[in-house]
């Protein structure tokens, strides 16, 4: 009878690792206790160790600071995280488990549309707040949840910037190619892309959808390049657009230029693809040459936040970062304007929320989505991201058309 | 037409690939009856040893296959040896879930080792193609093909021609008599699972020449791998590869497929998978075993 204690050891294994807090356990008394499950393994890793940068670079600033004064009482504030996996159920149960179990106050969203979609459903039913930073799909906001407000501007916008800069270019991009991951939000990209397209003249020349497990998209590459549009656009996330950028220069796909919705912004989009990654436009919620002059409370420019995540990090800040931290920020400000914990009427004070941060605006409209902040676009320039659109935000200019393969 | 061979192309170079996958699962699932969960996991860790390699000491991707299969090899030998040894005639949810948590501890080793940055390997010859009548082959892919066929031959004259491998095989057939034979069971079933994470291992570093290398990147294989390995045939080495080539056709023609039911547009290619997998179905219907395999008992 051996075999009984191994499998109890590997039940109890794996009892462990799926169930391990990886926060503090919640505080009680003079701590406003956020809740958050994020995607610590599983496709969104990357991005969710981002999203978990941002929640931690606050949470430091405000306890830094004394923490957050609501009515005459100042609190201190604390985060407890579980690993969702990358996955939407898991994100669910963690959001109960975190609302019912830890009694959190408030909730933070995960990293991704799919869970935030399925994180907003409990936050409806339990009557509990979310601000949640990193899920752009409208379908999120389109249900008529009360208590799930979004900081981001929405999913369709996304790839519009570089639309606009291209056509804006000599000579104009006329024609489009879009490949879209199957997810809700990068499907949502896609259309928001497709439509503007239609809407100034555009030609989208080919559309089409991988499985977001994908891991191979030749085929639909040699279908988009038989198509030979101007510019080549995917809706996607870091770990496919990684995939289709190889995929692009094996099959020597030549446009003016190449766009992503994910991707590019991430610092590992270089340091893996390396000089493939030059001359690539990232369409992005945020990027550290924005000019916006916050409120007190926080950072108050882009440029004091890149600072901070450089020091506290050691990596350039990027847009995943930001907008986590704005949705603290949201949190922030709400509270201390409805001068107490009540989740009703923290709801009732985020949704008349309107202050100007680091980040931009941070405004919702009736849905509870951020409709008021604009897009940058970025482009990867020698190996260094650049921000080049809209001009005004502009710290270089967009290189179009892009240089051939191997000259790059 | 042009399309049409392009796809041809694309599907037995992406077939070739899993077709490496799938053979170490398929050896292990079919010689021993354990479903290795941890399979995902030992690619990952041979793509990332790659990936190291790489970045650390200029190594040729191609170069550190051995040193992957080997390293690996002894991975899965030790495991076998000091955990799976122990409930390798247990009930089939015991391997499982002791695989299961061996995967989930190796993912997050890699977590903490390597952090969840996606890693590339991307070399000087990387995206480097050629074209023949208006099809491109990239090179990487073709050397890849390549070394997954050499892999399967190799692996299937050691299996029919070596001592061990006979032993192996008669393992596989007859535990009983291959003990009473003088064959060491244990011995044999750690050698097997060690083939089986060498050869994920390999595939690992073959992968990693296209795909992003993270913690994860394990798992949407390891399902592939499961689906290839039944389309193909249990534990046999030709029908891996013909699972592979087969799962990997159906998902390039996938890709092309569009039609309409009613005023709904539907692509083809965002249902690859379910098309493999009802292309699976069929075949499991018309042969229980798998287009390779053999009827048992």
């Amino acid at each position: 009878m051996q075999l009984r204690p191994i499998a109890a050891l590997a039940a109890l294994a794996l009892a462990v690792g799926l169930a391990a807090p990886s926060g503090p356990a919640a505080a009680a008394g003079d701590t406003i206790v956020f809740g958050s499950p994020v995607s610590l393994t599983g496709n969104l890793t990357k991005e969710g160790h981002l999203t978990q940068e941002g929640y931690e670079l606050w949470k430091n600033y405000i306890n830094a600071h004394g923490g957050i004064k609501v009515g005459g009482k100042t609190y201190k504030v604390d985060i407890k995280y579980y690993d969702d996996e990358s996955k939407n159920d898991t994100a669910a149960q963690l959001a109960e488990r975190l609302i019912d179990q830890d009694h959190v106050n408030f909730l933070l969203g995960p990293y991704g549309s799919g869970t935030s979609f399925t994180v907003a459903q409990i936050a409806e039913r339990k009557k509990i707040p979310m601000v949640e930073g990193n899920g752009a799909a409208e379908k999120i906001f389109n249900q008529g949840f009360r208590y799930t407000f979004g900081v981001l501007s929405p999913a369709k916008r996304y790839l519009e910037g570089i639309l606009q800069m291209a056509k804006a270019q000599k000579p104009p991009a006329q024609t489009v190619g879009i490949t879209a991951a199957s997810d809700a939000f990068s499907q949502e990209v896609a259309q928001g892309a497709a439509a503007w397209a239609n809407a100034n003249g555009m030609k989208v020349v080919y559309n089409n959808k991988y499985p977001d497990t994908a891991t191979d998209v030749s085929s639909i590459i040699s279908a988009l390049k038989a198509t030979n549009p101007d510019v080549i656009l995917n809706a996607g996330h870091l770990q496919d657009a990684l995939l289709v950028q190889k995929g692009l220069k094996e099959q020597n796909v030549m446009a003016r230029a190449y766009g992503y919705s994910v991707g590019p912004d991430t610092p590992d989009f270089a340091s893996s693809l390396g000089k493939d990654a030059n001359d690539v436009f990232g369409g992005a919620q945020w990027s550290d040459a924005v000019k916006y002059k916050g409120v007190p409370g926080f950072y108050q420019s882009a440029q004091e936040y890149a600072k901070a995540i450089d020091a506290a990090y050691h990596h350039r800040a990027d847009y995943h970062n930001a907008e986590s931290s704005a949705a603290c920020l949201a949190f922030q400000y709400a509270i201390q304007r409805a001068g107490s914990l009540d989740p009703e009427k923290v709801r009732d004070a985020l949704a008349k929320l309107d202050v100007t941060t680091f980040y931009g605006i941070i405004k919702f409209d009736s849905r509870g989505i951020n409709l008021f902040k604009p897009m940058v676009v970025n482009q990867i320039q020698n190996g260094r991201l650049t921000t080049v659109w809209p001009a005004l935000t502009a710290d270089g200019k967009p290189k179009y058309p892009a240089p051939p393969w191997g000259q790059r | 037409m042009h399309l049409f061979a392009q796809d041809l192309v694309n599907g037995i170079l992406a077939g070739g690939i899993l077709a490496v996958v799938a053979l170490g699962f398929s050896l292990v699932w079919g010689i021993m009856n354990i479903i290795n969960l941890a399979h995902g996991a030992f690619l990952m860790l041979g793509a990332y040893l790659t990936y190291q390699l790489f970045a650390s000491f200029h190594v040729d991707p191609f170069l550190s296959l051995p040193i992957s299969f080997v390293v690996l090899f002894a991975l899965g030998y030790l495991i076998q040896t000091y955990l799976i040894n122990w409930v390798a005639r247990a009930p089939i949810l015991t391997t499982f879930l002791l695989t299961f948590g061996l995967s989930l501890l190796m993912v997050n080793i890699a977590l903490i080792v390597w952090t969840g940055d996606q890693r590339g390997v991307t070399t000087a010859y990387s995206g480097a193609n050629f074209t023949i009548a208006d099809v491109t082959v990239p090179w990487t892919k073709l050397f890849t093909l390549l070394a997954a066929l050499a892999i399967t031959g190799i692996m299937q004259l050691w299996l029919t021609r070596s001592k061990t491998g006979r032993a192996i095989r008669a393992t596989s057939m007859d535990i009983g008599a291959a003990q009473l034979s003088g064959v060491r069971v244990a011995h044999i079933y750690a050698i097997v699972y060690g083939l089986g994470a060498g050869l994920a291992g390999v595939a690992g570093t073959l992968i990693s020449l296209s795909y992003a290398v993270n913690p994860g990147m394990g798992d949407p294989f390891l399902i592939k791998a499961f689906v290839v390995c039944v389309l193909g045939g249990l534990g046999s080495v030709e029908g891996a590869l013909i699972g592979g080539l087969v799962y990997g056709i159906v998902e390039a023609f996938a890709t092309q497929l569009d039609f309409t039911i009613g005023t709904q547009h539907i692509s083809g290619s965002g249902l690859q998978d379910a098309i493999a997998l009802v292309v699976l179905l069929i075949v499991l219907i018309v042969r229980p075993t798998g287009i390779m395999g053999k009827a048992t008992a």
